[in-house]
């Protein structure tokens, strides 16, 4: 069986590459199980999605725990531990990463001793709404896979994007067609898993609680904005970064306009920026009158803490 | 005239009282809207959520609110608002709670929820005079399941259900005249992207008895398809626009508390989204266009 999860952030089109990926194989005569984790993970998000593909029934059910392809569309996920990009990873696993990073640097970086490949034309490829930043590795993954062929590619594109309307469907089609070509000497690099027992599971992570009283166990919260543990920074591609320099401390235009409200005003009346949950919208970038926020990618050489 | 609370901007709160690191996507023109409804309602404060996007504020155990809150179906939560209210009355009566720790008991609801099934409960609530706010986030559209039509949904709009040529081809329901038909304390529209306009009408709602209703307009960069950067330019093109008029009802009367002078063109906010796209290309649908400008045209010739 071939088990295949797909790494994305939410808006990349995840869902459909999985989809595309599964048609693909469910015509070339395997059974198919594909889908996306649904959760309440929103655009900028960490998700993934997952393929299951054999030429025998499928029995597995649930997350992809000891994937044989692994599919990552946007690198900055690999080091975020909350995304479980690297999640079962073994030796035989094929890691698919959208870098313009050398492949060696990952797997020095990772320390990893599995087959690594990197797709640069995907890092930087724009994601605009009719052209998914994801199909690039769909296209390249049908062809590690080995038994996917271009002219099935081209029709489960085509079937798949066809409600996007026929531009979107050409140049969709443009990119995978693309990526399957440019990956046509590692034709087959992925192999299939072997069977899997429930037996054979390691237990999940859980921690096992008594059974508690309903006054106890109901869920009811007594803290107070708990949802601050959750770091939402993760969910950003771009960082806005205040020029202080700039900035004329008129923190109710930035700090008010904050959908999250997360930028707090400091006692001398300066808007400063909470990254750990600052999700990226850029809307204080949009509205500074003075242009004293801008945007840098969260993964440059530019990161440098320009707001101390 | 009452001199209203907050003259400017900089009179506006800066506590930020709602906690961060919700599930609402970056941009979220509601979330906007509700994080500074609650620097002024404060923490003593009783949420009835129906399900909608914002059932996802508070997923155990996180939540952002600091007082309690509640998830009620999609059509009951003013009657969930009843239960509570009464509860806060009976302790209050038997003298469990003082009045200092009295709640304010706040209904949060999506369009979904306020213009279709949650109407009935609505109505029945404010013909039994509840004391309570109800706050509808208005993204026109069941934005929590992929941006299908609600009642709230306008006129030539894409949606995941409206994908013909012309878009939704149904009206967006007016609510606020529905609601104030009832006679009740208070409504009022609001905008995120008009915080000052916002934080004196929630000023003035908190300070009324019996039923208060607010519909935030709440730009949906995942629904309406857009940039999420672009969110308050778009909920002040809304009001700009005469798209979304910024009015109350108290005292039997409908006062509108900003009006757009000079009135842009509709396109200046349609063209931004795309949800409607598909009025300007390939060919821009001039006719459809104009029929949406004249609506909005007649509306403000009953105005001013």
């Amino acid at each position: 069986m071939y088990r295949i999860r797909f790494h994305g952030r939410g808006g990349q089109g995840i869902k459909t590459a999985s989809r595309i990926l599964g048609t693909t194989l469910f015509m070339e005569g395997f059974e198919v199980q594909d889908g996306p984790r649904y959760g309440a993970e929103r655009r900028g998000a960490p998700m993934f999605a997952y393929v299951r593909a054999s030429m025998e029934p499928i029995q597995e059910r649930g997350i992809i725990r000891l994937p044989d392809l692994v599919i990552v569309t946007d690198d900055s996920l690999i080091p975020i531990p909350a995304a479980g990009v690297l999640t079962g990873v073994a030796e035989r696993t094929v890691l698919l990463i959208n870098s313009d990073e050398e492949p060696g640097l990952w797997r020095e970086r990772l320390a990893l001793a599995g087959p690594i490949l990197t797709l640069p034309a995907a890092a930087h490829a724009p994601h605009i709404n009719t052209q998914l930043t994801s199909v690039l590795s769909t296209g390249a993954a049908a062809n590690l896979i080995g038994v996917i062929s271009r002219r099935t590619l081209e029709e489960a594109i085509r079937k798949e994007l066809a409600p996007l309307g026929a531009g979107a469907v050409e140049v969709n089609l443009e990119n995978g067609l693309k990526a399957f070509d440019l990956t046509v000497v590692l034709k087959g690099s992925v192999r299939e898993g072997g069977k899997t027992q429930a037996a054979s599971y390691d237990p999940p992570d859980w921690i096992d609680l008594p059974f508690e009283e309903a006054a106890i166990s109901a869920p009811a919260i007594h803290a107070t904005a708990t949802s601050e543990r959750v770091k939402t920074g993760v969910w950003r591609t771009m960082r806005p970064v205040i020029d202080y320099s700039l900035c004329n401390r008129c923190w109710w235009i930035c700090s008010t306009f904050c959908a999250d409200g997360v930028i707090r005003v400091d006692e001398e009346g300066y808007p400063r920026i909470d990254y750990e949950h600052c999700k990226g919208c850029m809307i204080c970038v949009a509205q500074c009158p003075r242009h004293a926020i801008s945007a840098i990618p969260e993964h440059g050489e530019d990161t440098g803490e320009r707001q101390e | 005239m009452n001199e209203p609370k907050f003259r400017y901007m900089k009179d506006l709160p800066s506590a930020r009282l709602l906690g961060s690191g919700t599930a609402m996507c970056a941009g979220c023109g509601g979330l906007q809207a509700l994080h500074g409804i609650y620097d002024i309602l404060g923490e003593k404060t009783v949420f009835i959520n129906a399900a909608g996007c914002m059932t996802l504020l508070s997923v155990y155990p996180f939540t952002p609110f600091r007082g309690s809150w509640l998830y009620t179906s999609m059509a009951s939560a003013p009657a969930g608002a009843q239960g509570v209210r009464d509860g806060l009355d009976i302790l209050l009566e038997k003298k469990r709670i003082s009045t200092e720790e009295d709640l304010e008991v706040v209904v949060l609801t999506g369009d979904g929820a306020a213009y279709g099934m949650g109407l009935s409960s609505t109505s029945g609530a404010i013909e039994r005079d509840l004391d309570f706010l109800y706050i509808c986030y208005d993204n026109e559209g069941y934005g929590n399941t992929g941006q299908q039509f609600s009642g709230a949904t306008p006129h030539g709009a894409r949606t995941a259900t409206s994908k013909g040529p012309r878009g939704f081809t149904g009206f967006k329901k007016d609510l606020f005249s529905i609601w104030a038909a009832h006679r009740p304390a208070y409504v009022a529209t609001i905008a995120g992207a008009e915080p000052l306009d916002l934080a004196n009408k929630i000023e003035k709602a908190r300070n009324l008895k019996g039923p208060r209703l607010l519909i935030a307009i709440a730009p949906c960069p995942t629904g309406w398809d857009y940039r999420p950067e672009d969110s308050v330019d778009i909920g002040k093109l809304a009001v700009r626009t005469g798209i979304w008029p910024l009015k109350e009802y108290i005292d039997g009367k409908v006062v509108h508390t900003k009006i757009p002078h000079p009135r842009l063109p509709v396109e200046e906010y349609l063209k931004r989204q795309g949800r409607f796209a598909h009025l300007f290309t390939p060919a821009p649908d001039t006719a459809l266009i104009a029929e949406i400008q004249a609506r909005v045209d007649g509306y403000w010739k009953g105005v001013v």
